[in-house]
């Protein structure tokens, strides 16, 4: 077995330390790209959302590179993220590609047959014993929190640091040096080494510089091909970006679902505005715009894929919440045909607009 | 005080449900007319532009009634059954509503669970205390409309007349809106085809049909039009499928191309449906899908011409 999975941001190193741990053999797909978009957009319905279609690209270029078994994550509705594992079987088999899925899903959803498994066919191929899986699990959730915690300081530090780009520069390092190292606890060592030395970046606290969150759909916030790097964006033009929905915060959220304790404050932010759960992540960036308003922040970018169905419902509600606490909101809707002048462009008008809300008025 | 009822979405299964309990009630109640260009107009005008054709269409009648009656039923549909969702856009209909549509009288935002007659009793009971009837009335007048509605023969089933039989499939709010649709079920009894739809289908028909699934599927339109779709197909109890389609579906986007794939070579019509769509395409389209089924017929033999 050959092992492969789609790529979500950042979340392949995780992923590589993870199964490195475990002896399995893997294939990382390449960086998602405009090749792997145009492949997966190439076989999937015309009006799937994105993140289906770049995940299709990633899955065939592994599977150009031999890679036989890919690995998903899965839930139950109501957003169509359910539905991919039906889907793309079928139409990888059409396409021709002999490949089994294993799926990381409630048991009772599943019905298990030669090209599809749950995750225990994982913990079966390799040699460890279970506290060591368990260890080689927790080490993955550790590295995989490691990195959402330098990208979130990362893109905090943009608008304060005084060597411009250093943060930047340093996030990148990180990425590259852990990515070379093949022993699970040499990454980690690496990871845990650049999180000092992020923690330890000379700012100046005077600065005042924009603070915006980019809230939206998880796959095109998180996914760095999706959005067109629109946090390294906003780094080059120094101003400060957070988000809240990351893999560490996806799995937490799990958890918590299964005895029913999640999204406390998403509860509590979105009660004026959506009370009930509305699929996907609609509920959360409705709160997480209130949420960026009580933290002072100066405006926030939504960003979801076309056709989003829970986004949409958010989207509506967005412009009441700006106009209700005068805070500006922007919505930018990704697909393959996004241009990337056009994209940049409104971007920084947006930003232009911030600036000038920020300075005092000169007549 | 007067009940607005607007004529989209689930309004097409529910409305005789409705109505009869409003009567039951004496509540008065005004009904929206039937999709027209100015409502189409004013929906388009209103909703937020990713929501897809029909969402848009609700939007419309909303705003049609807002200054017509003293409260309008804006349903927030949470499940039609147990274990299935329907669209997410239902759960948060009312909110894109209220956030879209300006000076907008009171709209029912409690939700709605259609898999629980318990709770699907309690929302009849706030509609009914809204208009200050006794708890007793309410409960029988519920009664009585439940037991209506369970009489009332849903789904269209034409069943001689017609030289073809096409399955006509889609969410209900696209086949039972004829100004969304252009008219379909007529356009296609013009060209001599007689129409059936999902809701003809027994439900063990439908739930053998979508057995082989892998994944469980969570949507209760999704397994409506593929299990009735996939079961007529393959039991070749039509001679062939016109699915309508809203663009930026969501659901539809996954249904189709499980169907295509489960139906393999049987012929399918997809008509995408949006703000604009032109007759004419759609009377082509609709024409030429018939005469292949026609020719298809009439050779008997389902070899192409080059092989």
């Amino acid at each position: 077995m050959i092992l492969t999975f789609p790529h979500m941001g950042n979340l392949y190193l995780a992923g590589k330390i993870l199964l490195d741990a475990l002896k399995i053999e893997y294939i990382i797909p390449p960086l998602s790209n405009k090749k792997s978009l145009e492949i997966g957009s190439s076989i999937s319905p015309e009006e799937m959302c994105l993140p289906f279609k770049i995940m299709m690209g990633n899955y065939i270029q592994s599977i150009q590179q031999g890679a036989d078994t890919i690995l998903l994550v899965s839930s139950c509705g109501p957003c169509r993220f359910g539905e991919y594992s039906e889907l793309q079987m079928r139409l990888l088999k059409k396409a021709g590609y002999s490949v089994k899925f294993i799926l990381a899903d409630l048991p009772d959803q599943l019905k298990s047959n030669d090209h599809i498994c749950g995750l225990d066919a994982l913990f079966n191929e390799t040699s460890l014993s279970k506290p060591q899986i368990t260890k080689a699990v927790l080490r993955g959730i550790r590295a995989m929190n490691i990195i959402d915690h330098l990208e979130s300081k990362a893109h905090l530090y943009a608008g304060y640091e005084i060597n411009r780009g250093e943060s930047k520069k340093l996030l990148k390092n990180a990425l590259s040096t852990a990515y070379s190292i093949d022993d699970p606890h040499g990454a980690l060592a690496i990871l845990n080494e650049y999180k000092t030395k992020m923690n330890h970046i000379q700012i100046d606290n005077n600065k005042s510089p924009l603070k915006i969150a980019i809230i939206g759909e998880i796959y095109t916030v998180i996914d760095s091909f999706s959005n067109l790097n629109i946090e390294e964006k906003l780094m080059d033009y120094g101003v400060s970006s957070s988000r809240k929905l990351t893999p560490s915060w996806w799995i937490k959220d799990s958890l918590l679902k299964l005895i029913k304790l999640n999204g406390i404050d998403v509860k509590r932010f979105s009660k004026d505005y959506l009370s009930y759960w509305v699929g996907g992540h609609g509920r959360e960036c409705v709160a997480e715009a209130v949420m960026a308003h009580e933290e002072k922040y100066h405006g926030a970018i939504q960003i979801f894929p076309v056709g989003c169905m829970p986004e949409v419902v958010s989207k509506s509600i967005l412009p009441s919440i700006s106009r209700d606490k005068d805070f500006p909101i922007m919505s930018l809707v990704v697909d393959e045909m996004t241009g990337e002048a056009g994209y940049t462009t409104r971007i920084e008008a947006f930003l232009d607009l911030l600036e000038r809300r920020n300075a005092s008025c000169t007549i | 005080m007067i009940v607005g009822l607007p004529k989209g979405l689930y309004y097409y299964k529910y409305h005789k449900f409705i109505e009869k309990f409003l009567d039951n009630l004496h509540i008065s109640y005004l009904t929206s007319p039937n999709t027209n260009k100015n409502i189409l107009n004013e929906g388009i005008r209103t909703c937020v532009d990713e929501a897809c054709l029909p969402i848009k269409i609700f939007h419309g009648h909303v705003s049609y009634l807002r200054d017509k009656c003293d409260l309008i039923l804006t349903p927030r549909i949470m499940k039609a059954s147990d274990g299935e969702y329907i669209c997410p856009k239902f759960c948060g209909l009312p909110e894109m509503i209220i956030n879209s549509i300006p000076e907008l009288t009171t709209i029912t935002s409690s939700p709605l669970y259609l898999n629980d007659k318990k709770k699907i009793y309690k929302w009849c009971e706030k509609v009914g205390k809204l208009a200050g009837k006794t708890p007793s009335l309410i409960k029988e007048s519920f009664e009585d409309a439940l037991k209506y509605h369970a009489n009332e023969k849903q789904g269209l089933d034409d069943e001689k007349g017609f030289s073809l039989k096409i399955a006509l499939l889609g969410h209900l709010y696209t086949v039972y809106d004829n100004h969304l649709n252009m008219d379909v079920i007529n356009k296609l009894h013009a060209l001599d085809a007689g129409v059936i739809t999902e809701e003809c289908v027994k439900m063990i028909h439908i739930k053998s049909a979508i057995e082989n699934l892998v994944k469980k599927p969570f949507w209760s339109n999704m397994i409506g039009t593929l299990g009735s779709g996939v079961h007529l197909a393959q039991n070749n109890l039509v001679d062939g499928i016109v699915f309508l389609s809203s663009f930026q579906c969501g659901i539809d986007s996954v249904s189709i191309d499980i169907m295509k794939d489960m139906i393999e070579d049987f012929p399918m019509l997809v008509l995408k449906l949006d703000e604009h769509s032109g007759q004419a395409g759609m009377d082509t389209r609709l024409e030429a899908f018939i005469d292949m089924l026609k020719r298809r017929k009439l050779i008997d033999l389902d070899i192409s011409t080059h092989g």
